[in-house]
Parts: structure tokens; sequence; C-alpha cells
């Protein structure tokens, strides 16, 4: 298992244990973390499972996408030039063990 | 999940509703259901209608246990097998080969100069006629179908074949009557799109542009679902952009204190925009089709049952939308399912939110001073499976 937490604002952390291969977005919509809404299924289409990824994990992240890019563009909260991701396209297990993530205040 | 059948709550029966009530104005019918059962059975409808939120939202995040290819279509009859009557992975191969062309960077760079053309065109139009023309047929419709037809690429076709084959084929969707002409007017334009088709290929090859059908020419994609495809676009495309640019204007004039708001404020224009569709959503239902017996929200559905999703329903549902029967610019921002979600989620957002909420309605607040409904002339809005304003009469200066 792989684990993930999602910080919200208020100060409440949703920590998920979950299958290696799930995404940030499946996750946080199977188990209704709140802020994460992730429209369009994890097509990088709608811009809705926007994170900030927490500096320590930034590392082991894979590159952002064309699609993913024109999608952080279109995100309702500011885009961070370094933490901004689309938690669709992150993935965790196969070297990403645990990942911390900020959840915006706006996702749409 | 899993839940024994015996845990669950046979589906209840709503034998009061009709076809007629639903077209004139679905919303009270929507409460009545919505506040005794998520689901029920619509024998006018032949469907199980689920109106319920969360319901809804269940359903669009889990094609296993709800399918969207459903037996006997009358879409796949009118439309051909597209897209939006396949699961994965069939269905991301068709939706794979629409590449970039719908997506906000091939908006900015293609598409929003020749969205300002077509309004510049078509207000001028509206303009031309006077005050007491009419919104959407002098002005939202001819937009909205010119441009659908430059993003599809059919150079070979008006906006108004564009429209006859939007209106027709919805027609044979919806065909629950069985009627022979519906189905003939369906099927001619089934034809001619066939044929436009066939005819603009060679020459988006050898003339390509930005265009939906000129990508298709360099995707290892078959011409049947090409052509599928297309007339699903066609039929997706045209009327929900004009749906939801007449309801936002009808909504904004019918409310001073929202207008003066977002005349203030130019921005507010894409709030505007997501209240509406949210308020009214342009396509109201859509089928899916359950693949095993399976409870859904505690309620029993068999195998095989065919479901209307009522998004027009989830979308004002009192335990997620506050007040959710007003027009209100101001809510608390929360996801709406009018676009639907997951796998299928609308292709054409993007292009529907650029090109009304960013170009045509700035444009017709500030070209057409003091905007307002003609207090002699009622404008009409119907529909529920697709609702929108059938006239829309206007004075202005």
């Amino acid at each position: 298992m792989a684990k993930i937490s999602f910080h919200h604002s208020d100060g409440n952390v949703d920590v998920l244990d979950v299958d290696p291969g799930t995404s940030l977005m499946r996750a946080a919509v199977t188990n209704g973390v709140d802020g994460i809404v992730g429209e369009c299924g994890g097509q990088a289409m709608c811009a809705t499972c926007h994170v900030y990824v927490r500096p320590e994990y930034l590392d082991g992240l894979p590159d952002i996408g064309d699609d993913e890019e024109e999608m952080l563009e279109c995100t309702a909260g500011p885009r961070d030039e370094t933490r901004s991701r689309l938690g669709c396209q992150i993935t965790v297990g196969d070297g990403l063990e645990q990942i911390e993530v900020d959840v915006p205040d706006d996702q749409i | 999940m899993t839940a024994a059948a015996t845990d669950a709550r046979p589906v209840p029966t709503a034998d009061w509703v009709t076809i007629p009530d639903l077209y004139r104005n679905p919303y009270p019918i929507y409460q009545k259901l919505r506040a005794e059962s998520p689901v029920h059975w619509v024998p006018a409808v032949n469907r199980y209608m689920v109106t319920s939120y969360q319901a809804c939202h269940v359903i669009e995040q889990d094609q296993e246990r709800f399918s969207a290819d459903e037996t006997n279509s009358l879409m796949k009859r009118a439309m051909g097998h597209s897209m939006l009557r396949k699961d994965d992975p069939e269905h991301d191969v068709d939706r794979k080969s629409y590449g970039n062309v719908l997506r906000p960077k091939a908006i900015k760079e293609h598409w929003n100069a020749i969205f300002q053309a077509n309004s510049d065109k078509y207000l001028a139009q509206l303009k031309a006629a006077g005050p007491g023309s009419d919104f959407i047929w002098d002005y939202a419709a001819p937009y909205a179908a010119e441009n659908l037809r430059l993003i599809m690429g059919f150079h070979n076709a008006s906006q108004e074949d564009m429209q006859r084959w939007s209106q027709t084929m919805i027609d044979g969707t919806g065909n629950y009557a069985d009627d022979p002409e519906v189905w003939a007017k369906s099927e001619q334009s089934y034809n001619e799109v066939d044929d436009a088709i066939d005819e603009i290929l060679p020459y988006l090859r050898k003339n390509p542009d930005a265009s939906l059908l000129s990508g298709m020419t360099s995707m290892p994609i078959p011409l049947e679902a090409i052509r599928a495809n297309m007339k699903m676009t066609i039929g997706g495309g045209l009327n929900e952009p004009r749906d939801v640019l007449g309801t936002t204007v009808w909504a904004l004039l019918d409310n001073p204190d929202q207008l003066a708001q977002v005349l203030a404020d130019e921005t507010l224009y894409a709030r505007a925009f997501e209240e509406s569709v949210r308020w009214v959503a342009p396509i109201g239902m859509y089928p899916r089709e359950t693949t095993a017996d399976t409870v859904l929200e505690g309620v029993q559905l068999p195998a095989g049952a065919r479901l209307g999703i009522v998004v027009g329903a989830a979308n004002r549902d009192p335990a997620v939308f506050e007040d959710p029967e007003s027009f209100n610019i101001n809510r608390e921002k929360k996801p709406h399912l009018a676009f639907g979600g997951g796998n299928h989620f609308c292709a054409g957002a993007w292009v529907a939110r650029a090109s009304v909420a960013q170009i045509a309605m700035p444009q017709v607040f500030r070209e057409l001073p003091n905007l307002r409904l003609d207090p002699d002339n009622t404008p009409v809005d119907a529909g529920w499976v697709f609702r929108g304003m059938t006239k829309m009469p206007v004075l202005w200066g």
C-alpha cells in the first residue's frame, strides 16, 4: 500500500492508504476527500483535481505533460509555478510510496 | 456496493408523470420524485429515472455497473454507434481521435478569433433586424451553428445545414413514439452528413486545418466511427451552446440585480454561465444501462435496467444546493453535473465556456444597451431531455 495525505486549509488532513497504481484524483474521489472534484475522470480535461505538492515530494514526480500543462493554466485556484499538479496525473507506488499535498480552496 | 437484495428497497413507480408535463416544466416533477426516492420506474418514459445528485454521481463514476452501451438505443439508430454509447476501452479510442481540437490551447490559438468573427456577423444581423427580433433564432442559433461548422471542418455545408442536421437527428434520438416522419427526416440528415464527410475528407487531406475532421484524416480510426462521432458532435455541440446562451441571457434579464453585478465585472460572466447550466442543464437526461442486478443508493435495480440519468434534477437537489430552484450567481460554488462526469465528461465544455461566456455574452450586453425582454411577447422555455428557450423576443435601446 502507498500513503497519500491531503492537507486542507482548515488544518484537517485526510490520510489514505491505497493500492499502488492509484492516482491522487481517483483515491480522493473514491474516498470522498473534500476539495478534489475530478469531473472528467482522469483525462486531464477539467482541471478540478488541482493539488499543491509539498516540496519534499516534488523530485519523485513525472514531468508535466502537454495536456496537464494546458489544464494547469485553467485551474480555479492560483497556479504555483513549482508545486501545482493535477491529481489525475500522479500515481502512487513504483518509487512514490508516500506523498503529501495541499488542497486548494477553489477547485471550480 | 454488494448489499444483499433483501436490504434494498424496491423501486417505486411514478405513473403520474407524463411527457407533456415534463416538456412544459420538469422541475416540479423532479422535486416530487427526488423527495420520495432517488430512483423511480416511470412508465411514460419507459425508463428508471434517477433524480438525486448522489445517485447520478455514483453512476457516472462507475461504467462497470452502469454501461453507456445501451441495448436498442435510439441514438445508435439516429446517429450510429458513437463514443457516447461506448464504454472504455472502446470509448477511449474514439475520444482520443478528437486530439487537442477542443482543448483550451487550440481555442486560444484558433477558435476564439473565429467565434469573435461569427458573433460580430450575427450580432450585426440581429441589430439590422431590429428590436423585437428573436435572440435565439436571429443570433444564438446561427452563432452556435457557424462556430460548430468551422470547428468540425464542414466547409461544404452551411450553418443552416448544421441546424437542420442537429435538430432532426436529436428528434430521432428522442423518437420514443416511433413516428415514421421523424425517422424519415432523421435518416435524411444521417445520409447528408455521411455524404458531406465523404466529400470533405479528401479536401482536408490536401488542405489541413485545425478542425476535427482534418484531425481525423491522420488518426487510425474507422470511417464508421468517424461518421457516428461527427453526428453525435453535431447533436451535442450546437443546441447546447445555443441553449445555455439563451437561458443565461434570459436569467440575467429576469434578475436585474445580478445583471448589474455582471455588467460591473465582466469576469462574472463565467459564474453566470456555470450557474445557468446548473439551473437549466441543456442536456437534462442521458441514458445508462445496468450490467447486473445492483443496488443504487439503497434501491434495488435488475440487470439490463434502462436508466435515465436526470442531471437536470440532480443539479437542483436540495441535499447539495441551497435554494436550488433559484438562479443565483452568488451561490456557494459546488460542482454541478451539467457536463456529465467521468470518462464521458463533455468534450466541448471549454468551447462552450469560451464561445458563450467569454465572447458572446459580454459582446451582447455591450452592444445592445438596455437589453430587455419584450413585455408584450413572452419568452418560452421548454423541454426536458433537452431544455432551452424556444422563443425569446428582445428589445434594446
